[in-house]
């Protein structure tokens, strides 16, 4: 019971920190139109800062873990050490989710704001933005940055609550998960980056976990989730290309008509020539 | 920046002025030496064989392509290789031969792009201060409204912009850059592949931004019935450089102008009887 409940917390975490990977990557392609085949160098360059950083006592994953095992082993008799390592998970799970719910409704504040419309025309139609005097290199830039903090955020959860970072285990199939989280989930939606990130992170990612090993192929499992992954996202492209849950449709609230603008009526005379 | 001293002023106002601009592509000479002035608050057509180079002077103009050699000075600035954005922030607005709306927003959403320097393009003010410019947006929004019910595309305001029909989407082209505010308009074939009542209503159109806002156009136009109703001015390019300037009814007297159609290709009958 204990072991179900800690795996199903760590799922959670998982869940989390592959959402915000997802959001990143949704501000910089789903947005903006951009690119970026390097998520995994932004995790890592987040893990890397986390991972120095904790070298202090300051990580917070550890941290939660040390006070409450000092009180488990102070003051609780032993029955309760399963529920208090329980209580860590789910208190790692809750900061994990606060922080995921913060950078969701970042990502969603930008992604309805002028801002966000000009991001998307970028995407749409890199000249056509241009010549309406949108400076699309600063843009892109702000997306890319935007995006790239976003992943870091992910990559300093990764370690500081999975505390596992092996540089040679992240790879391009890193990047790939999370592109394909997005592009099964849905660009340009981040509800479609949850959703994405559940199928494709949870889902595919650790329900492979439990395919036995075969020692003759110590890579065969991975192999197999890759190839599922990437069946998955073709799959999505060919009967579903905008992704489980598409963008939406942008909604204006609806500024009533004045009868007297209906067409051929003159535009109001604002701008005088050559003011 | 350079002083525009280059273009000597010809006694009118000229919000534009090009000299001897020169741009090539590979072996292509595209304009060879282009030289003319647009009158502030006229309506004047750029006429020409097809590859005559009226595109790339659009382009050059617009700066999505840079001359290698010549001038643009526009609203006395001299502009000249000065990157889109920045000629567009100063009230240049042009547009594309072919639609490009953004396809995948809607017609609402695609003349919100336009206004410029908006307070909310900024992260920091999304970010910080988001009431900044939800009243901008407010305002933004009337307007894009009143816009659309201008040029009747009101009751399609929701629908993507990739599924209005070729016409709607040269509306959509107007509009959007009337959204923008310009001083001047610089529209490539604005009438290529629509039906004549819809010619009709885009000349309208046209004409009504200009006595009511005063917005100078820069015409790129085949159909010369349409450029004889609407334009004051009319500049006619071959190979790369002007041939002639003047109104049609001068034009039609020019035996270079008229040759150059003839063996240009463009032929059209009404305009020379
Ligand atoms: N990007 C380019 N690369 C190579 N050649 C080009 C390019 N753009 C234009 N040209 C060439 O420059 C010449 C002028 O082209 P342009 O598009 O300006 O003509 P146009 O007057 O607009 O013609 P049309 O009336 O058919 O639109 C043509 O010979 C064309 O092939
Ligand atoms: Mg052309």
């Amino acid at each position: 019971m204990g072991i179900i409940l800690g795996y199903i917390s760590t799922l959670g975490v998982y869940f989390c920190i592959y959402n915000i990977f997802a959001f990143g990557l949704n501000i910089q392609f789903g947005y903006t139109g951009i690119l970026d085949f390097t998520v995994i160098t932004f995790m890592a360059m987040g893990g890397y800062m986390a991972g120095v950083a904790s070298l202090g006592p300051e990580q917070p994953g550890s941290g939660i873990y040390y006070v409450l095992g000092l009180i488990a082993s102070r003051r609780l008799r032993s029955d309760y050490l399963a529920i208090v390592t329980l209580a860590a998970g789910s208190i790692v799970l809750g900061l994990c989710g606060v922080i995921m719910a913060i950078c969701w409704l970042v990502a969603n504040r930008i992604y309805r704001s002028t801002f966000g419309r000009t991001m998307r025309a970028i995407r749409e139609d890199l000249d056509v933005a241009e010549a309406y005097g949108k400076h699309t290199f600063r843009v892109r830039m702000t997306a890319m940055v935007t995006g790239c903090i976003f992943v870091g955020i992910g990559g300093v959860l990764t370690i500081w609550f999975i505390t596992a970072l092996a540089p040679a285990g992240w790879g391009t199939s890193e990047t790939f998960v999370v592109w394909a989280a997005l592009i099964v989930g849905g660009c340009g939606n981040n509800l479609g980056a949850v959703v994405g990130s559940f199928l494709v992170a949870v889902l595919f990612n650790e329900a492979t976990r439990f395919l036995p090993a075969i020692p003759a192929f110590p890579s065969l499992v991975s192999e197999i989730r890759n190839m599922c992954i990437g069946g998955l996202v073709i799959l999505t492209l060919w009967f579903r290309p905008q992704g489980v849950v598409g963008e939406r449709k942008a909604r204006f609230f609806e500024v009533p008509l004045r009868t007297e603008s209906r067409e051929q009526v003159r535009v109001p005379a604002v701008v005088a020539s050559g003011s | 920046m350079r002083q525009p001293t280059a273009v000597e002023s010809r006694g009118v106002d000229e919000i534009l002025a090009v000299h001897e601009l020169r741009r090539s592509f590979g072996g292509v000479r595209a304009l060879t030496g282009c030289s003319f002035g647009v009158e502030r608050g006229s309506i004047t057509a750029l006429i020409g064989p097809n590859g005559a180079g009226k595109t790339t002077l659009a382009n050059v103009v617009a700066g999505a392509s840079r001359p290698q050699s010549g001038q643009v000075v526009f609203d006395g600035r001299d502009v000249t290789g000065r990157p889109s954005h920045e000629v567009a922030l100063g009230g240049l607005i042009r547009t594309f031969q072919i639609s490009r709306e953004y396809p995948a927003m809607t017609v609402l959403e695609n003349l919100m792009v336009s206004p410029q320097r908006q307070a909310g393009e900024k992260l920091s003010t999304v970010l910080f201060h988001p009431r900044r410019f939800r009243s901008e947006e407010r305002r933004h929004l009337e307007r894009a409204v009143e816009v659309l019910a201008e040029f009747g595309l009101y009751e399609k305001r929701n629908d993507y912009a990739r599924n209005l029909s070729g016409g709607q989407k040269r509306l959509l082209e107007l509009a959007r850059a009337v959204m923008a505010d310009p001083k001047m308009l610089v529209i490539d074939e604005p009438m290529a592949g629509i039906n004549p009542a819809l010619i009709e209503r885009l000349a309208d159109h046209i004409i009504r931004l200009r006595d009511a806002r005063g917005t100078t156009f820069l015409m790129v136009e085949h159909n010369l019935d349409v450029v004889e109703r609407m334009c004051d001015k009319v500049v006619v390019m071959a190979v790369g450089q002007t041939l002639a300037t003047g109104t049609m009814a001068e034009l039609r007297g020019n035996a270079a102008v008229v040759s150059a159609y003839l063996t240009g290709g463009v032929v059209d009958v009404r305009a020379q009887g």
